[in-house]
């Protein structure tokens, strides 16, 4: 399997996903494609270093120093593990507040959250 | 050793969290600042001889996490522990929350961190962490509390941070390498057509968290919201947005063969000009401070990335000098919300009749952030004026007449009877200490202004007293026009008024960070492939 094809996917849907950030007018909506925008992050990091017969860096693979130089990077994903964590606790806050937001707005479309708060 | 500069502020917030409630433990929480002040002066004069490098792990350079303190770095960590310690001073009697001390403290170490790691990496985790404090300390009084600046900051904060991780995972796919002076040694082998797109994408993330000019949104309420407390504000405002601007001239430095000097420059004039106008249109207190911060900022990346020595020098200068008058204008401005019971700057008059100290630390910022003869501002704004040619200089004087005329508006809160009415309440003595320090640092950062350069940055500069008396001289004609626009435009002026109701909403605020993002991509792509 090319694993180009996983890079650029990621970049395309990194972008889809920003366009959809400009586009939804909803809050919950915009917080559903910042986690899609950071799984499009993910996915490029991991295709870092993969290729064709490329093994993932854990168990035996690692161990065995017959696949020692087939094993891919595995940097990217400690990397990515962080990056996962950190998402996870920012989107919560996120969610959080947006609840906080709803229940006193009774909405989550943006615009008329801004104007409830800007008059 | 520099690990220790990070880990033990957030150490001591742990501790601090048992009891920071009770008075003796704020006490010492004051204490453990002013020795974190005199630990990075430490710092600050071994850094001034040579390069302080720690590696964290058990690697080597190439591969673990390095930690590097060069003069640059160790003068902002120099100056965030001095106005750290100086806000905490200020909320002293203020705050007796345990989690705002705790959140002080966790502040302190991870900006500190932000300014000595040489890691991609470690700056993405330490933005991201720093984003969750800020939106819980701007959020923190809970009577005015506004979540729709938390959500907006922290969101758009989320969106631009993954336009940075995407450009370090592409530094990393083509280097190889996560270290930023490993990435700029091996990006000059390296074709530059590969480089524009990590360039654009980091460099997005960077330009929104310094607020310029299409992206600074979310800024004013940030910096202004009613429900942080002033010591955030004024910290936020002075150090937390100084962090990007560092960030900025790092990564700069890694791409050094495709930095869009030009591009900023016009993007920093731009944001100069929009924020002052923003800034004048206001009538809050604290939103006119906050929209003066993304003025100030553009001139500091204007100065940055003109080119010449001395305007360099002058912008690392103003730095350090807004950060001293922005935090002594918003500390003040706390206190004077607090006497009066509003924000509103028509309704405030005769501060120097109500809090006599508090006005003349407000006079003394004002006077340093218009550029007044013998102050801090007017010597770094001589040197960002230095070496350039006449249409630069035309627009620095008229930015620093934007600001005359907007600080016309803010200083008339000090004159006139006072408006305070019956309930004059006591001034506490650490708030007019503090802010009073911070107003007499603006008058010696002028007065040895030459001195300070060479304390802070290690370099020679010299001033011609001809030239610095034709700065003077403008000042003064530009104090003449400023007043005489005040009075005759500004405040009959009804299309300010609307100026002041234009923001942008969270997809506009995306919207704009795609406009910069193709923009860059385009004048980079076209101008140094």
């Amino acid at each position: 399997m090319n694993f180009e094809i996983v890079e650029l996917f990621s970049i395309i849907l990194f972008f889809i996903s920003f366009f959809g950030l400009i586009t939804s007018k909803k809050a919950l909506k915009s917080i559903v494609f910042t986690l899609l925008l950071q799984t499009a992050v993910v996915m490029f990091f991991l295709s870092i270093g993969f290729g064709e017969n490329i093994l993932p860096p854990i168990g035996e693979y690692v161990a065995n120093p017959d696949y020692v130089h087939r094993v891919a990077d595995p940097l990217p994903q400690a990397l990515m593990l962080t990056a996962i964590i950190i998402g996870v606790s920012v989107s919560a806050i996120n969610i959080v507040m947006l609840m906080t937001i709803f229940r006193k707005h009774k909405t989550t479309d943006w615009d008329i959250i801004k104007k409830e708060n800007m008059g | 050793m520099l690990a220790y500069f990070v880990i033990i502020p957030v150490l001591i917030a742990v501790f601090l969290y048992l009891f920071s409630s009770a008075k003796s433990g704020r006490i010492l929480a004051i204490l453990i600042q002013a020795a974190l002040v005199a630990f990075s002066y430490y710092l600050f004069s071994l850094s001034r001889v040579e390069e302080i490098v720690t590696v964290i792990g058990i690697y080597d350079g190439d591969l673990g996490i390095v930690l590097m303190s060069d003069n640059l770095s160790s003068s902002f960590i120099l100056l965030t522990s001095f106005i750290f310690l100086i806000t905490s001073i200020y909320s002293f009697h203020e705050n007796n929350k345990r989690l705002f001390w705790f959140l002080l403290f966790l502040w302190e170490g991870l900006l500190i961190g932000i300014f000595l790691t040489r890691d991609f990496f470690n700056i993405f985790v330490l933005m991201e962490v720093l984003a969750i404090v800020v939106v819980i300390l701007i959020m923190f009084n809970r009577e005015n509390r506004n979540l729709y600046d938390g959500i907006i900051y922290l969101m758009a904060n989320l969106v631009a941070i993954q336009f940075y991780l995407f450009g370090v995972g592409y530094v990393y796919m083509i280097t190889g390498t996560l270290d930023m002076y490993l990435a700029a040694q091996y990006i000059a082998q390296f074709d530059r057509s590969a480089l524009i797109l990590p360039y654009a994408l980091i460099m997005t993330g960077i330009a929104f968290k310094c607020a310029l000019l299409p992206l600074f949104s979310w800024l004013p309420k940030a910096h202004g919201t009613p429900s942080a407390p002033s010591s955030v504000s004024a910290i936020l405002s002075g150090l937390h947005i100084k962090s990007s601007v560092y960030l900025f001239l790092r990564i700069q430095q890694v791409f050094q063969d495709i930095s869009a000097r030009e591009f900023f420059l016009v993007i920093g004039i731009a944001t100069g000009i929009v924020g002052f106008i923003m800034a004048l249109s206001q009538k809050d207190l604290k939103l006119i401070l906050a929209y003066h911060t993304i003025s100030q900022v553009g001139l500091i990346m204007a100065a940055l990335n003109i080119g010449d020595f001395y305007s360099h020098i002058g912008g690392l200068y103003h730095i350090f000098n807004h950060a001293l008058f922005k935090s002594c204008l918003f500390l003040s401005a706390g206190v004077i919300a607090e006497i009066y019971k509003t924000r509103e700057v028509y309704k405030i008059r005769g501060v120097f009749k109500e809090a006599p100290i508090i006005g003349l630390a407000t006079i003394l910022a004002v006077f340093g952030i218009t550029g007044a003869p013998l102050f801090n501002g007017s010597i770094s704004k001589y040197f960002i004026a230095t070496n350039t040619n006449w249409l630069l200089n035309a627009i620095l004087i008229f930015m620093s007449l934007g600001t005359i005329i907007s600080f016309i508006k803010y200083s008339s809160i000090l004159w006139g009877k006072s408006s305070a009415g019956e309930t004059s309440i006591t001034i506490d003595k650490c708030r007019q200490l503090t802010t009073l320090i911070l107003g007499l640092f603006c008058f010696f950062g002028g007065i040895f202004g030459a001195q300070f350069i060479e304390f802070l940055f290690n370099v020679q500069v010299s001033m011609n007293f001809i030239g610095y008396l034709e700065k003077v001289l403008v000042f003064a004609i530009s104090l003449t026009v400023g007043y005489l626009i005040y009075t005759h435009f500004i405040k009959t002026s009804s299309l300010l008024g609307r100026i002041c109701k234009a923001r942008l909403n969270f997809r506009g605020m995306c919207a704009s960070m795609g406009i910069f993002f193709m923009a860059i991509l385009m004048i980079t792509g076209y101008f140094y492939s």
